[in-house]
């Protein structure tokens, strides 16, 4: 049986969300064990990325006895515990064990209303996957963004905290943005305190980190009325209309910035002439059937066949220029080898 | 050792049948255990002399499940009948079918589970998997359904019949079906609509209890009926269930009726 990337735990998609607040403590509701293998996989990934501290997650420590009993008291418990190290949100994360007993989390949570507690329904069981956790992580702490005069900035949503590009990606979107002349104002939710969430009202336009946000989009421009691009751009073609599509909705001419990055990209396509004629053999997913590969064909005339060199295809899939750039690289590493 | 287990709908009679079973069947001379499977820990009562005694649960919540102990769960009534509640949670909060899987846990971990019948007195309806845990391999073999010639209550007792059935068709599965025991309300053609039931569902009339004021009387002098009024006809309708029970050896698979059946059997019993 497969399992893909998007399914899997509901808690861990949140806590991939929640653990990226600087000042924040997130509160796990369940047995010892959803927040030590949370914690584990989450410290691993980010000392891979750089990050040399555990995040910072409680649990409620549930056992049989609570259980029965019911886990509202350890809740309270936990909340005081957290509360006392006076963090900027204490994040109330649900599991599968306190979802099946039937804990009003909520009303708990709304006895610490003096408390910047925020509740996200995260028990696995209910049928949502990672994704699902991250959506809901994102849209509880929208609560937290106030309506302000727009900017004339960006917000990225949901930034893939656990993929190993995930600053290089940052990096190429600003850098992107930049060439419009607009500023990244907001990370919505990567390495910030939990007062910069206020500023999530006021930029003048939301990035979606990748299509599979849009319900998160949506949410946040009917709340904000902030409109939203779907996705980072994936392939050349798609990173110019990019830099246009987020020209329009700002009301910038585009035009002079998608010229520099047509020049841009065209120095991309010239140093890798050499890579002509290539036969490549994708791993990993199958076959590639993204646009970005029949582009790759047609720019670069590589063709991908079972019998080729095989290389790997990144997932997910690089942002940008440089994004693809570095792929590209890396696959003419992998061919001199 | 036998091992039988009351089910039936909430309010019907479980506990005060279950208690003057186990008092007649203590009479006779048999070591007995009584287990109430309801967080309401009312079962044993009338086998105390009133007390509500403290619950397997009331012990874990205090001291931690490894720390209990035989003589915190294990309390001698009436005629030397060990009484166990397993209790539960406050209503309202928790998982009450778990606290009775712990309950079974720690009794065996205690070797409770001991004597010449052991009584299951099981909360009103099988509402998860919990409550069935004393159906299941090990424990009550026999099941009795306590049950008045209201719908309602037939209906239950119908319900129960499905988990039986599930059990018993497992590869291990021992349980059964032992009887229905008909708990009168007064209404007319009473104890014939429950035998009527009784046959439909592929079992038979275990015994019927006719309603009496000697069980309300019984009950505010915190006894049961075989303590209090040892003489009265109804001690002695207890005491022939309770060896009907001891020497029954027909145990069926039920075969649960379907809604409308149920009903309209019942309208058959209306009275005009």
């Amino acid at each position: 049986m497969n399992s893909y990337r998007t399914e899997g735990c509901t808690l861990s998609g949140a806590l991939s969300v929640t653990t990226a607040i600087k000042d924040g403590i997130t509160l796990i509701h369940g047995p010892e064990g959803c927040a030590h293998h949370n914690s584990s996989l989450l410290h691993a990934l980010m000392v891979d990325s750089g990050r040399l501290f555990a995040p910072a997650i409680l649990s409620t420590s549930l056992t049989e006895t609570e259980v029965i009993f019911g886990g509202e008291e350890a809740l309270e418990d936990t909340i005081r515990r957290a509360a006392a190290s006076e963090p900027g949100v204490i994040c109330v994360l649900t599991s599968c064990v306190s979802a099946a007993i039937g804990d009003d989390v909520r009303a708990v949570c709304r006895d610490f209303s003096h408390l910047p507690v925020v509740v996200v329904p995260t028990g696995g069981f209910l049928g949502g996957g990672f994704s699902q956790g991250v959506e809901e992580a994102l849209m509880a702490l929208s609560d937290f963004g106030e309506m302000g005069e727009k900017t004339g900035s960006v917000t990225l949503i949901g930034e893939k905290n656990l993929e190993y590009e995930v600053e290089a990606n940052y990096q190429e979107v600003s850098r992107l943005l930049s060439l419009l002349g607009i500023s990244i104002e907001l990370r919505f939710v990567r390495n910030i305190t939990a007062t910069a969430m206020k500023k999530l009202g006021s930029s003048s336009v939301n990035i979606l980190r990748d299509p599979s946000l849009i319900r998160v989009g949506n949410f946040l421009e009917s709340r904000f009325g902030i409109p939203f691009i779907p996705g980072f751009p994936v392939g050349l073609e798609e990173t110019l209309v990019f830099l246009e599509t987020v020209g329009k909705t700002l009301g910038i001419d585009s035009s002079r910035a998608a010229a520099a990055e047509k020049e841009n990209q065209h120095r991309l396509i010239g140093s890798f002439h050499n890579f002509h004629g290539r036969v490549l053999s994708p791993g990993g997913n199958g076959p590639p059937d993204q646009p970005v590969f029949k582009e790759l064909e047609q720019i670069f005339d590589i063709s991908f066949e079972d019998h080729g060199k095989p290389v790997p295809i990144p997932d997910p899939l690089p942002v940008g220029t440089s994004g693809l750039s570095r792929m590209l690289h890396r696959w003419r590493r992998i061919c001199r080898e | 050792m036998k091992q039988i287990a009351l089910y039936g709908k909430g309010g019907i009679g479980k506990s005060t049948t279950s208690v003057n079973i186990s008092a007649a069947l203590s009479d006779m001379g048999l070591d007995i255990l009584q287990i109430g499977c309801d967080p309401k820990r009312d079962s044993t009562r009338m086998l105390m002399r009133g007390r509500l005694i403290p619950t397997v649960m009331d012990q874990v919540r205090e001291r931690g499940d490894r720390a209990v102990m035989l003589d915190d769960v294990v309390y001698t009534g009436y005629g030397g009948i060990r009484c166990v509640e397993a209790g539960g949670p406050e209503p309202g909060v928790g998982c009450a079918g778990r606290g009775i899987i712990a309950t079974f846990q720690i009794l065996e971990r205690l070797s409770a589970l001991h004597g010449d019948v052991v009584v299951y007195d099981v909360l009103g309806d099988v509402v998860c998997g919990g409550f069935a845990m004393p159906m299941r391999e090990g424990y009550a073999q026999e099941i009795y359904l306590v049950t008045s010639g209201e719908l309602m209550s037939l209906y239950a007792a119908n319900n129960i019949c499905k988990a039986i059935k599930r059990l018993s068709g497992r590869t291990r599965g021992i349980c059964r079906l032992g009887g229905v025991i008909g708990n009168g309300k007064n209404l007319d053609r009473e104890e014939e609509l429950i035998t009527c039931f009784a046959d439909r569902i592929g079992s038979a009339l275990t015994g019927f209890i006719p309603r009496s004021q000697i069980v309300q009387m019984a009950e505010l002098n915190k006894k049961t009926v075989i303590e209090y009024a040892p003489e009265s006809s109804q001690a002695s309708v207890y005491r022939q269930l309770a060896g009907t029970i001891l020497e029954n050896a027909r145990l069926d698979i039920p075969e649960p009726m379907e809604m409308e059946e149920l009903e309209s059997l019942a309208y058959e019993f209306l009275s005009d």
